[in-house]
Formats: structure tokens, C-alpha cells, sequence
């Protein structure tokens, strides 16, 4: 596990992927600014540290993350810290149902003065996105979203558009104001890295955030990184060493999740991509260069949660995809290595 | 698992399993003359387990192949061993071969070692040890390799049946190196690290529940339940014989009831029947009967075909040569206690020892008998008790004569001590009676009532020795004593010829720890017989109480039941002198055996212990670490499953309140972050492992702490 080569603390390894190790000062550097990241976000969103961190490894893992919540919850405000704490350029959609694609990914307009046409980016070129309450909008326009998530451009007229790296979108909705609303397709959801739940405050968290309302704002958090650092970190999070049984857990859970008898469509391979990338940030914020079945299961419903969907006699009888989860997680035996003996 | 550790694993159960089957083969060898038969089995045992155990990485047709052509050699090498080289070798082979079974499923004990009688058991044997071998190196089934050779136990043990008394020590040795081969295991196909193994499948592994678990154990109960008291009436019961299938030869008229052939002698006492030569003077037997019926004496028993070496017999230095004259019928005269016979094929009545030979003898008939001649310790005779371990040597007949009670009685007052009685018996007859070879055969009761009580004028009070032997034993038994009679010559010392004269009956009283001891009831040549009524009468005349009367005089009354039941040096049962075991013995070793098994656990578990926490890479042992903690944290009631990562489990476990602080994650870099754990590391492990057992033991309960 020791890499002998000197490199800058957050700097990814040069070598071949397959052929790399990370070291542990590569590691505790990258937990020490995860560490202080997630505490500037802590001071606006109060008593959460663990959605905190799970939204913060989501985005380190490039990818996206869906907030669901009732509202008042916290959900914007935790998008707009995140977005602070990054010293990025960071834009904000408010999703209506009149609300357009171009509304999203901007449109060509022609120049008179040039006598050509000119390309205006739209608030998704940005290197956070927050798009609020995004199961307002129309399914046309939450499709405007799909290839930008997946591929990090948008194509208008034909032109393809680079946004901005990083790229994360931190989208919200309400689970439960259903009216004028857009349930949002599962392959909308499947680009979702994480769906996170901020859930009430516990008690004294509350009266915390009581207490101190008026000097407490999410576009007060100081930015800690910028997104040259948050490229660095991604990248790094790239060599996290997984061990072979590991690979084999991983596929067999997700398999589980195919076969598990109240689930109609399980996990797909993207979704087993995205909890091995989950995990290996997760890894890395504890200063750990190597993934273990810890960090697996921590991660297992955010990630996997929303890709299962359930057989509709079993979504009838109130079952969900997190207790999917949590009952694939009690079939599938965790590697633990055998002894000696 | 490590090439080393394979190999000593696999030795050990296959010397473990070879001896098991050498033992297990050698069982029925105890019936057999000799050591050949052992030495025989135990080769077959290595050479066929040898074979398994170098092709144990073949196909297993191969091995079969192998092992059925060493069988072939192996039996035609143990037939030119043990034959007698009379016969071409090819026809021995076949004659061996198709008569096997039924040769030595009959022949009498001890068995010779022939072609035709060593066949069976090293067959069994080999196959016995091919498929130990197959069970559990091939597919490291211990367990099952182990009960080929416990069948083949089993067969031996019936095939010796109850001619030959239980050895404890080799039932021991038995369970004790089956426990070995079970302590140590062998190693399944997946894990044996010696191959590319072509196994051919194999059986397949039972996944181990708790429902099949706790659906074995009662099982395993309730047949414990249901065999245990059907075991211990076993215990003291005598083993069936697979003998008692076989017929018996059969006797003629004059053999079933040799008694009569006394009077016919006695008329022709010149006859010359046989020619002797013998090693000093020594009483001949021909017949022993013990049972009565009112009618005729009879022996008791079957006549078993014997070898030349006669089954529970010493070395037979005495030896007695005859030549057969006149002598007719089956009975063979030798002198007691026959152990050798040769040039001519007998068959013994175990009960009495005494010879027959099934085609009769015939004129020119010459053999030659080897005997431990019986010696009589007269003093402990004595002093003893009459040995009444055999009921059929005192029953007696319904409609007893008068005169035979009256007889039993006055010797009953007269004398004190059984010998005495025995003693006073015979003097009463050779007092009263008077010997007439003229007198007419029988030994009915009516005929034994005219001898004892007509008087001499009308024919009475005369008889030959079956008169003498027979009213002696009937009266005897009345009396309380064990008697029989002996039919037989009595012949001096070196070549003489045996006429009809001296062939004599005479009676015998068995005494406990003396054994049969013999009395002479006949007169001496010449007296004259005094009326037994004078005697009788006399008795009657005394029978008022006296001062003298045998309970006063400080002797020991040895008809008192009561005292029959108290005095335990008299009764004579004693276990271990009669040759059972006693039942405490077989208690002792069950608790032995049951108090095994918790021992053999710690053990193993110790043994694995060490095993986890010493050998192999630090991140081996780290991981050994673990799981000691978790087969403590089960045996302290906390399971953990396999679905549940470190932390989980270390969360479980907390419920012990034993720390492992530090544990899961060093388990966790030693799984999945290759060599990042070190020597330390595994020294930290094991000593939270180490610490963390000793914890939860101290909280499991006494009882549980000693059986597990």
C-alpha cells in the first residue's frame, strides 16, 4: 500500500489505474479537507453530519445528488451551503411547470451584429446546480437534464456544449405535495448518484437553528475549496484500492436486489458503478486508501434506494427500496477472510 | 490450507484408519489357532489402505482397479502361505475361494489358518480398509471412513460369538483411534492442496443447519433411548453363535445313552477294545452325562466338528496314543482335558469336552490325543461350597424313590461339610452294596429302587457301576450336591490294552473353585453288603434333638440358605473370576468415553487455537483472531452471521461486555488492504483475541464451561 513516489497531497498518481496505489498522506489530506468542507457546511445545516457527508462524497464521486424531503426541512439551504463551500460557480433553477429546456440549457440566438448565430448558456452551465423541486417541472424539461448529468455537455442545435468540471446537480422535490407535480422517470433517477433524505432535526439541533436564524445564512459559508481542488479529489478518490472479494460482494448484492422477490427492476451496473465510486470517497474521508464492507453498506440505500423499482403488488403492501436494502444486505455474506485453521 | 499441515493431517488419519482396520480385522482372529490370521488381516489392512492413500489423486476407477488386483494377489499369496502344499496350487485357489464362507462359518474353534478359512476375513478386511481409505483421504470424510472398519468390527465380533471372552482393551484402543483419526480430520477435495485431484465429484457436502443439527441429536436421542436397555441386556447375555445354525453330527443309539453299554462289559469283561500308550496312569473318558430324566443319564450339548486343536485348551503335554480294537460307536476315549487330536477328525461337546468322531470308530482307527490332565486340590475340595452355577447338574427328576430320600436324609444328618457328604455318600453305597457283573442293565428309577432297597436275597443291593453311579448321583443331588456321571476306562501308564473289565462309570461332584471332582461308591472285591435298613433305622432311632447335633459343635451349616446368600466368599459369582465383565466395567467405560468427548473438544479447540493465532501470514492470524473471538462470543451465546461486516459483529459482541477495541478494523485491513498488517498487528490481535475469550469464559456458566 506505500507508493514511494513523492506527490503533492491531493495530486492524482500519474501511473496506470490498475497499476496504483494511493498512500496514506494522499489520504489523510484528502479526509482533512473533506473534514473541513463538511464542517463549513455543518454550521448552516445543524445536527445532519451524515447527510452532510453523504451529499459531500456524492459530489466528490462527480456525481448527482437528489434531496427529497417535506418542506422545511433544510434541502435548499444544504444545496446552497454546498455551493458556498465551493469556491465554484454555482447557479440555481427554480423549477415551475411553464418552465422550458431552454430554460435549462440555454438557446441560439442569431446576431445582427455578427450576422451569426450566438450560443447563451443556460443556468446549467455551472459548476453546481441546484435544481429546485425539480418534479415540478415538466417531463420535457427534466429531460433536458438527462444528457447533461450523464455526459457533462448540452447539445442545442445540434452543438455540443461543454459544462463546466466539476459538474453536480443537487436537485430537491416533495414527496408528498403530489398536485402539479412530475414524477420523475426512473432514468432521470437512475443518473442520481444519491437520493438523501434530510429528515427533522433532533431536538436540540432544532433549537439551535431557532436560536441563531438571523445570523445563520447557507451564502454566508465560506468557500473552503475550489474546484480545481474538488477535480483533484475526485480524481484521487479514482485509486482507491478495492479488493477482489470485494468486487464479488458488490455483485452479488446487486444481483440479490435483481432477485429479491418484491423487487420488479433491480440495481443496473450503473447503479453498482456508482456505490463502488460512493465508496471509495467514503474510504478516502476516513483517511482509509481501501475500501471495506463498512463503507459499502453505509452507502448502500442512498445509492441503491431509489434505482430498485418494486413489483406493484409489493409497493401495494407498503414496501420500500431501502428495506430491499436493508434485507439483500442480511442474504449476502460479507467476505471476511477465512483464518488459518 | 498448507502443503505441511496437509500432509501431517492426512498421515495421521490414514495410520490412524490403517490400524483401525487392522484391529477391526484382527477381531475374529481370536477364534483362530495362532498369529497367523492377525498378521494376515493387518497386512491385507496396510496393503490396501497403501494403495488407496498413493492413488488417492487418481480417478477413483483406477484406484478400484488397482485395489482389486492387489486383493487377487494378496489372497492367492495368504492361500500358498497356509496351505498344506497337498494340493496343486490352482485347485486350492478355487477350492478356497468357493467354499469360503460356509468353511468358516463352520469350523470348529479354534480355526485352523487354512486357504480355505482365511479368505473370508482378509477379503473384509482389504475392502474394509480400500473404502476407509476411498471415505476419508480421497474425500476427507473421517467420520465415514471410519465405519467400514466398525462394520467389519461388527462382523468379527459375530463371528467369534461366545467362544472367546470380551477384551476390553481392544474396544478401547478401538474408540481411541478412531477418535485420533476424527480429532484430527482429514481434508476435503476443496481444500486439500496436494492436487489437481481427480475425485470424480465425490460425495456431496451437507450443508449444516441448526434444524438438521438439533433433527440429528434427537434422533440420536431417542435412539439412545430406545436401544440403550436392549444394550445393557445385552451385557450380560452370551453373544448368539453363528455355529448353532450348522447341524450337529449325529449320535447313534449307543452314544446318546452310553450308560448301558456298562452292563454289557461287565458280562464280557475280557473284550479288548482299544490298544493305549500313555505318558502315565490317567482315567480315560468316553462319554459325561448330566442330564436325568427318571429314565436315562444323557449328555448335555452339542458335539461342535473341531480341528486338530480343540477350542479353550492348554498346551496337552500328556499324551495317550490308541489304537481302536472293538471299541464301537462315535464316543472317542481320551484322557481329560483334551486339547490336541490328530489322525482323526473329531468333533467336542463343549460342554463336556468330551470327543466324538462323526464317522465312528472302526477297527485299525489309530490317534493320538494331547491333555492337560485334571489335578484336584483335595484340601480346597474340602472346604468348599458345591458349585450350583448349573442347574441341570441338580435337577431331579419328579417320583423319586422313597429309599433314595432316605439315603439323602441320613447323609444330610450325618455329615457336615458338602465333601464330607460327598465322601459319605460313597462309603454308604460301597458299605451297602454289593458289585454284580451279572446284573441287569439300567438306570431307570424303578431299577435304581430295587438296587438301593430289595433285599440281597431277591436280587437287591448288587449292581455294576452304572447301578452305583447313577443311584450315587441321583442320591447326591437329592443331597444337594452338583453331580454327573462319567463313563470311562481306567488305564495304567504306558502300552496296555483296554478290555471291557475296566470300563466303569463313576460319579462326579463339582465343587466352586475346585471344579468336578471324582468318587469312588464301588465296594471293595469281597465284602459283604450290610443291610442299609439297620443304618436307616438307626437314623430314625437318633432323631431326637441331642446336644451333639451339627449346629452346636461350631460347624458351618452349608445348607442354611441364608447363609447361601450372606456369605459372599461362598457364593462364588464373582465377576471377574468367571471371566464377565462386570457390570460396573462397562459403566465405568461409558462414562469414560462420554467423559471423552468434552476433553477431545478442548483439544481440538485448543489445537486450533494455537493454529490461528500462530501459524501463517500476520493477516492470516489476524483473521485467526477473529474468529476466535467469534466461536467464543457463539459459545458464550452471541452468534454472529456471516452476513454481518466487522463493526457489526464487534457490535454484537459488545453485548459480551469483553472489549475488542482495535480488532474489526485490523481484520478489516487485513482482508482488504493487502500488507498493511505486520508482525504487531498480529501479536495485538491475538492478544485481544486471547483476552477477550478468557473474559467470556469467566462469564459462561460452571457447568457449560466444563462440557464445552
Amino acid at each position: 500500500m506505500q507508493d514511494t513516489e513523492q506527490t503533492h497531497p491531493l495530486q492524482a498518481p500519474r501511473q496506470a489505474q490498475q497499476q496504483v496505489t494511493l498512500n496514506a498522506g494522499q489520504a489523510e489530506a484528502f479526509a482533512a479537507t473533506f473534514e473541513r468542507l463538511a464542517a463549513a457546511v455543518d454550521t448552516v445545516v445543524l445536527g445532519k453530519p451524515e447527510v452532510v457527508r453523504l451529499a459531500l462524497t456524492a459530489m466528490f464521486a462527480e456525481g448527482h445528488i437528489l434531496l427529497e424531503d417535506v418542506p422545511g426541512t433544510g434541502k435548499t439551504t444544504l444545496a446552497r451551503a454546498m455551493a458556498s463551500a465551493v469556491s465554484g460557480q454555482w447557479r440555481r433553477i427554480q423549477f415551475t411547470p411553464d418552465l422550458l429546456p431552454s430554460d435549462v440549457s440555454g438557446v441560439t440566438i442569431f446576431n445582427q451584429s455578427s450576422g451569426g448565430f450566438e450560443f447563451h448558456p443556460g443556468p446549467v452551465f455551472a459548476n453546481i446546480v441546484i435544481a429546485d423541486e425539480i418534479n415540478r417541472a415538466s417531463p420535457k424539461t427534466q429531460s433536458a437534464l438527462l444528457e447533461v448529468m450523464e455526459e457533462g455537455r448540452v447539445t442545442v442545435d445540434g452543438q455540443p456544449h461543454q459544462v463546466p468540471s466539476p459538474f453536480v446537480v443537487v436537485a430537491t422535490q416533495n414527496p408528498v405535495e403530489m398536485d402539479g407535480t412530475y414524477r420523475l422517470p426512473e432514468a432521470q433517477l437512475d443518473r442520481f448518484l444519491v437520493k438523501l433524505s434530510v429528515g427533522y432535526p433532533v431536538e436540540a439541533a432544532e433549537i439551535e437553528v431557532l436560536r441563531g436564524t438571523h445570523q445563520r445564512s447557507a451564502d454566508a459559508v465560506p468557500a473552503v475549496v475550489d474546484t480545481d481542488t474538488v477535480a483533484q479529489m475526485a480524481e484521487i478518490a479514482k485509486y482507491v484500492y478495492i479488493a477482489e472479494p470485494l468486487y464479488a460482494y458488490l455483485v452479488q448484492l446487486a444481483q440479490a436486489t435483481r432477485q429479491h422477490p418484491q423487487v420488479a427492476v433491480g440495481v443496473s451496473p450503473r447503479g453498482l458503478i456508482a456505490l463502488t465510486r460512493a465508496a471509495s470517497v467514503y474510504a478516502l474521508s476516513q483517511g482509509r486508501t481501501y475500501i471495506i464492507p463498512e463503507d459499502v453498506k453505509a452507502l448502500a440505500e442512498p445509492v441503491f434506494g431509489h434505482r430498485i423499482q418494486l413489483a406493484p403488488d409489493a409497493a401495494m403492501r407498503g414496501a420500500s427500496g431501502p428495506a430491499v436494502v436493508a434485507d439483500v444486505f442480511d442474504q449476502v455474506p460479507v467476505p471476511l477472510p477465512a483464518s488459518a485453521a | 490450507m498448507r502443503p505441511t499441515r496437509y500432509r501431517i493431517r492426512v498421515a495421521a488419519v490414514a495410520a490412524s484408519l490403517t490400524l483401525l482396520s487392522a484391529l477391526a480385522g484382527s477381531v475374529a482372529a481370536r477364534v483362530y489357532h495362532g498369529p497367523t490370521l492377525t498378521a494376515l488381516v493387518a497386512g491385507a489392512a496396510l496393503a490396501a489402505f497403501g494403495i488407496g492413500f498413493a492413488l488417492r489423486n487418481r480417478p477413483t476407477w483406477l484406484a478400484g482397479t488397482a485395489s482389486t488386483w492387489g486383493l487377487a494377489a494378496y489372497l492367492v499369496g495368504a492361500f500358498v502361505l497356509t496351505a498344506d502344499g497337498t494340493r496343486p496350487l490352482p485347485q486350492m485357489v478355487v477350492d478356497s475361494v468357493v467354499n469360503a464362507v460356509p468353511r468358516t462359518l463352520t469350523a470348529l474353534i479354534p480355526v485352523e489358518p487354512a486357504p480355505d478359512t482365511v479368505g473370508v476375513p482378509i477379503f473384509l478386511t482389504w475392502i474394509a480398509a480400500g473404502l476407509a481409505c476411498e471415505f476419508a483421504i480421497r474425500y476427507g470424510r473421517t467420520l465415514l471412513g471410519c465405519l467400514p472398519p466398525t462394520l467389519l468390527y461388527a462382523a468379527g465380533l459375530y463371528l467369534v460369538g461366545p467362544n472367546a471372552g470380551p477384551v476390553i482393551a481392544v474396544a478401547v484402543a478401538y474408540c481411541l483411534l478412531a477418535g485420533a483419526a476424527l480429532a484430527v480430520t482429514s481434508a476435503p477435495p476443496s481444500k486439500r492442496p496436494d492436487r489437481d485431484a481427480e475425485v470424480d465429484g465425490g460425495p456431496a457436502k451437507p450443508k449444516a443447519t441448526v434444524l438438521g443439527s438439533i433433527v440429528g441429536a434427537a434422533v440420536l436421542l431417542v435412539a439412545v433411548a430406545a436401544l440403550a436397555p436392549l444394550a445393557l441386556g445385552l451385557v450380560e447375555s452370551s453373544p448368539d453363535d453363528p455355529r448353532e445354525l450348522v447341524e450337529p453330527p449325529q449320535l447313534t443309539d449307543i452314544d446318546i445313552n452310553p450308560l448301558s453299554r456298562i452292563a454289557e462289559w461287565a458280562k464280557r469283561p475280557d473284550q479288548e477294545l482299544f490298544r493305549a500308550r500313555l505318558d502315565g496312569d490317567a482315567w480315560m473318558r468316553l462319554a459325561v452325562l448330566t442330564e436325568y430324566d427318571g429314565v436315562t443319564w444323557q449328555a448335555g450339548g452339542d458335539f461342535r466338528t473341531a480341528g486338530s486343536v480343540l477350542p479353550a485348551s492348554g498346551d496337552g503335554d500328556f499324551t495317550a496314543e490308541v489304537e481302536i480294537i472293538e471299541l464301537g460307536g462315535k464316543l472317542v476315549p481320551a484322557v481329560a482335558d483334551p486339547a490336541t487330536v490328530s489322525d482323526l477328525p473329531v468333533a467336542i461337546n463343549l460342554h463336556t469336552r468330551c470327543l466324538l468322531t462323526p464317522d465312528g470308530l472302526a477297527t485299525g482307527d489309530r490317534y493320538s490325543v494331547g491333555s492337560d490332565p485334571l489335578t484336584v486340590d483335595t484340601e480346597a475340595a474340602a472346604g468348599a461350597r458345591p458349585d450350583l452355577s448349573e442347574p441341570v447338574s441338580v435337577a431331579i427328576p419328579p417320583n423319586t424313590p422313597e429309599i433314595m430320600t432316605m439315603i439323602a436324609e441320613y447323609i444330610t444328618a450325618t455329615y457336615d461339610t458338602p465333601h464330607e457328604r460327598a465322601e459319605g455318600l460313597a462309603a454308604f453305597l460301597s458299605e451297602h452294596y454289593a458289585f454284580d457283573p451279572e446284573a441287569g442293565a439300567g438306570h431307570d428309577y424303578p431299577t435304581l429302587e430295587y438296587f438301593l432297597e430289595a433285599p440281597l436275597e431277591a436280587g437287591g443291593q448288587r449292581g455294576t457301576s452304572e447301578h452305583f453311579a447313577a443311584a450315587y448321583a441321583m442320591i447326591g443331588r437329592l443331597v444337594g450336591l452338583p453331580t454327573r456321571v462319567v463313563i470311562g476306562f481306567e488305564v495304567p501308564g504306558g502300552e496296555s490294552t483296554v478290555t471291557a473289565g475296566q470300563g466303569l462309570a463313576w460319579p462326579e461332584v463339582s465343587f466352586d473353585g475346585v471344579g468336578w471332582v471324582r468318587f469312588d461308591p464301588m465296594p471293595v472285591d469281597g465284602a459283604t453288603p450290610v443291610p442299609p435298613q439297620e443304618t436307616l433305622e438307626q437314623l430314625e432311632e437318633s432323631e431326637e434333638p441331642t446336644d451333639d447335633g451339627g449346629g452346636d459343635d461350631g460347624a458351618e451349616d452349608y445348607n442354611d440358605p441364608a447363609l447361601e446368600d450372606d456369605d459372599g466368599d461362598f457364593d462364588g459369582e464373582s465377576d471377574l473370576e468367571d471371566g464377565r465383565i462386570p457390570w460396573w466395567a462397562w459403566w465405568a467405560l461409558a462414562a469414560s468415553v462420554l467423559a471423552s468427548v468434552p476433553l477431545v473438544s478442548k483439544a481440538r479447540r485448543r489445537l486450533r487455537r494455537r493454529r490461528r493465532l500462530r501459524r501463517g501470514t500476520p493477516a492470516q492470524r489476524v483473521a485467526g483472531a477473529w474468529a476466535e473471538v467469534l466461536d467464543a462470543a457463539a459459545r458464550a451465546g452471541v452468534k454472529v452471521g456471516a452476513c454481518a461486516n466487522a463493526e457489526e459483529a464487534a457490535d454484537r459482541v459488545a453485548a459480551l461486555e469483553a472489549d475488542i477495541a482495535g480488532l474489526p478494523a485490523l481484520v478489516n485491513r487485513a482482508a482488504f488492504a493487502p500488507g498493511s498488517v505486520g508482525e504487531d498487528d498480529a501479536e495485538a490481535a491475538a492478544g485481544i483475541a486471547l483476552s477477550f475469550e478468557r473474559r467470556v469464559r469467566a462469564r459462561v456458566r460452571r457447568w457449560k464451561r466444563v462440557l464445552t
